[in-house]
């Protein structure tokens, strides 16, 4: 497809004119069945929204209940902006813009993203566009996708290791647990052959790979292999160092930390432990 | 006298997401802006002005993030504002008239009579409807460290996949505070304390010194703090990070043991709004008639079970001052504690949402009168201080790596990154790199391309709020927080064509430049 096809294509999924959205998707290939439960939502809010042309922009927004009843409830399909324009303008009021918008399901580009959503759990998400999907075609053959399954290899850079997970191609993002924190990590995706049967000269084929991101730490470190203490006077920007046993208090750290054991001790002992230690996630945030 | 053996800093993070309505009155979320003023912002500063009028040498830092201040300085959003205040008036005068048979709830009726019109004859004509003018006043005369904030609230453990992405939001957020305060900022409150060590050369390129973390973003920094969250650590990039202490947190955070669970404070969730007969509250409610807070609460918590009694204005101060006193013993004992372990004076950093105080926690701002109050004239063994302060004074501070960290639920990206919100990801990161490409390939734009240029990175960092994100899960208000990502997106990816493609569609761009007006000097190039 020329590139600005493809454009306007994407264009049309964004803006809310896209009446031959449905016939276009059906000729795109595997992406298709790539939509989350999210976008098919957000596909189906846009095939039912409207807006009266002649009403204000459908951007009422009340509470949330009242919203989505009302939007459920109008069935008219939209009319575009022209015949907005062109509608009844006899009082000389400036219309404002009539805009609707939906996310693309996708954005036809071959991607592999990683994201750490915890120290332990990572987020990926993939896309493979539509020329790379017929260049592995016209290289392996029109079954390419029904032969093969896609596999995510995860590489810990920092202990050296790799594994691999099986995932689907119903699925254009995963939740991945992993064993190690401060490690980083960064994700290949390719394919592999669904069985022994299928003949590819090549038991794996790479697709393209993430950026690197380092899983956070989730423990107190206590370096005890350091000898040393660096510190940095930030006026001047002098750096002294000084050796771990001239210092006497480094005997009391423990009882620094104990006070923060013991917190997490009390705090455990109460049911609402996030509540204390997530303040953005509850009692101030009534506005939102 | 005591010897002062240790500091106490209190920040206050203020922030609301940009919420500006031209196109329409029935985005109930605007009113969110109004109760914060009402509720905290006019609360802080008329207490700041009672402690210096009552010569009480205070300390306190607040963030205040940059779609807060394009607001408060939005003349529209201000005269909105008033004609809330006189709804409210309205409203209360008519309280007066209805409850004239009780002698409690007349009294209370009253008592917002008196509070709602006071605000109204402050905001017009005492600060003349600049609050902003108010706050760097405050700063002036040195006893608020006002620090700034990533320019929408973006969350950088996510948006750092396109470093430069969090390289706008950093620099818009400094040219920001520049604007309304005429300096530049010391420290930055990162968006929801989300630290990546990524991000600090950025903070350093635009003159930040420090920062706020979570509590582990210290305890689990590499090697380990070996003052714990008690003293500031300085990342080998230079940018010194200061953790939330956990046991003052909690005494204000816990909503068992909190105190704003305090029997004898304002019950939130009790408001005519929902209670008083439908026509008559008709009118002071939501548009098309949903029942919402109004700001009229006749309630005080009472106790954990439905029965409310009606709210004491007085007992609520007798415990705001009990409290504070309990606040101050802890203290006391804590840095006594502390001070036997460390070297240098232990600073005990209580960070809060700055809204907490007034909006949720009615009480809040009394409290904190009390407490500086005290501070200031019992014989206690520590003083109030900014972080800045403290840097300048003990200069000499570990070099530790923070820990990647935020102050979100179990203190990683769980609530930005999870099955409700994910999808919006992509949209943020494909959108942040064709921001660069824009930037890259139209370097010198003029005219009508350089504002559109502009508005599309104003499209994105408004899409990048972290405030949709936490909406969606959290689970109210979720269609409005997805429809802002959708029309942020939406508005930018149409510009992003139209200006490829040279086909800028001249009434578009002056229709969203009208509805998304945040950052009027902003300039594109940050995203080379």
């Amino acid at each position: 497809m020329p590139r600005k096809a493809k454009e306007n294509e994407e264009l049309k999924r964004v803006v809310k004119d896209t009446t031959e959205l449905k016939t276009k998707k059906s000729n795109t290939k595997k992406s298709t069945n790539r939509t989350t439960k999210n976008q098919e939502l957000d596909v189906k809010l846009a095939d039912t929204k409207t807006s009266n042309s002649r009403k204000k922009p459908v951007t009422k927004s009340v509470t949330e209940k009242k919203s989505s009843t009302s939007r459920k409830n109008t069935t008219k399909k939209d009319t575009s902006k022209k015949s907005k324009k062109s509608s009844t303008v006899k009082k000389q009021v400036k219309p404002t813009l009539v805009e609707y918008y939906d996310l693309p399901e996708r954005y036809n580009q071959t991607v592999v993203k990683v994201l750490a959503q915890t120290p332990k759990t990572l987020f990926i998400y993939w896309e493979i566009s539509d020329s790379d999907i017929e260049k592995y075609i016209t290289q392996y053959g029109e079954n390419f996708f029904e032969t093969t399954k896609p596999v995510l290899i995860i590489h810990n850079d920092t202990l050296n290791y790799s594994f691999e997970v099986e995932i689907n191609d119903f699925a254009n993002s995963w939740y991945l647990h992993i064993n190690d924190t401060k490690s980083n990590y960064r994700i290949e995706l390719g394919r592999r052959p669904v069985n022994n049967n299928v003949d590819l000269k090549s038991d794996y084929i790479y697709i393209t790979s993430s950026n690197k991101i380092e899983s956070p730490n989730d423990h107190i470190l206590f370096n005890n292999s350091e000898k040393m203490v660096y510190f940095r006077n930030v006026k001047t920007n002098h750096e002294i160092q000084k050796p771990l046993y001239t210092l006497s208090f480094m005997k009391n750290i423990g009882k620094i930390y104990d006070i923060y054991d013991l917190y997490s001790e009390l705090y455990k002992n109460e049911d609402s432990l996030e509540n204390l230690s997530n303040p953005s996630s509850n009692m101030s945030s009534q506005f939102k | 006298m005591q010897q002062k053996k240790g500091y106490v800093s209190f920040v206050l993070h203020a922030h609301l997401p940009f919420i500006h309505h031209p196109e329409s009155d029935d985005y109930l979320e605007e009113s969110w802006l109004y109760e914060a003023i009402s509720e905290t912002y006019i609360p802080l500063l008329t207490n700041f002005q009672k402690l210096v009028d009552e010569g009480v040498d205070f300390r306190i830092t607040m963030s205040m993030t940059p779609p807060l201040l394009s607001m408060l300085d939005n003349k529209l959003l201000q005269r909105k504002y008033i004609k809330y205040l006189k709804r409210l008036i309205e409203l209360s005068k008519k309280e007066v008239i209805r409850t004239a048979g009780d002698e409690r709830l007349n009294k209370l009726s009253h008592y917002y009579l008196d509070r709602y019109s006071n605000d109204l004859h402050l905001f017009k004509d005492v600060y003349n409807c600049d609050l902003i003018s108010q706050f760097k006043h405050f700063q002036d005369i040195g006893v608020l460290e006002i620090i700034t904030c990533g320019a929408t609230h973006g969350y950088f453990p996510i948006l750092y996949v396109n470093e430069k992405t969090v390289k706008a939001q950093i620099a818009v957020g400094v040219q920001t505070y520049e604007k309304y305060f005429g300096r530049k900022p010391r420290g930055i409150w990162l968006p929801e304390c989300g630290y990546v060590p990524e991000s600090d050369k950025y903070l350093k390129e635009f003159g930040i010194d420090y920062i706020i973390t979570e509590s582990h973003g210290i305890l689990y920094a590499d090697p380990t703090p070996i003052y714990g969250t008690f003293s500031p650590i300085v990342s080998p990039e230079g940018i010194i990070a200061f953790g939330r202490d956990m046991e003052s947190s909690r005494q204000v955070w816990s909503s068992i043991n909190g105190y704003p669970g305090d029997f004898n404070y304002r019950e939130f969730y009790r408001d005519i709004g929902y209670e008083a007969d439908y026509d008559y509250i008709k009118p002071y409610i939501a548009h098309n008639g949903v029942r919402v807070h109004t700001g009229i609460k006749y309630h005080r918590i009472t106790g954990k079970t439905e029965f409310k009694d009606y709210y004491n204005p007085q007992w609520a101060m007798d415990s705001a001052e009990k409290q504070s006193g309990h606040f101050l013993d802890c203290r006391t004992e804590q840095i006594n504690n502390l001070s036997q372990y460390m070297d240098k004076p232990p600073i005990i950093l209580c960070p809060y949402d700055a809204e907490l105080y007034g909006h949720w926690w009615y009480e809040g701002p009394y409290w904190l009168y009390i407490l500086f109050k005290k501070i200031y004239y019992d014989d206690c063994n520590f003083k109030l201080i900014t972080p800045s302060e403290y840097i300048d004074k003990y200069p000499e501070i570990q070099v530790c790596s923070p820990c990647r960290s935020s102050w979100g639920a179990n203190g990683y990206s769980e609530v930005w990154l999870n099955e409700t919100n994910d999808y919006a990801h992509k949209h943020l990161h494909v959108a942040g790199d064709r921001m660069c490409e824009l930037a890259y390939l139209y370097p010198n734009a003029k005219g009508l391309k350089k504002k559109a240029l502009n508005q599309c990175a104003r499209e994105l960092l408004l899409a990048q709020s972290s405030d949709w994100l936490f909406i969606i899960t959290n689970g109210t208000m979720v269609d409005y927080a997805k429809k802002r990502i959708k029309d942020h997106i939406g508005r930018f990816t149409k510009l992003y064509y139209q200006i490829k493609n040279d086909d800028i569609d001249e009434d578009f761009l002056k229709d969203i430049s009208k509805k998304d007006c945040v950052f009027p000097d902003i300039d594109y190039s940050i995203y080379e």
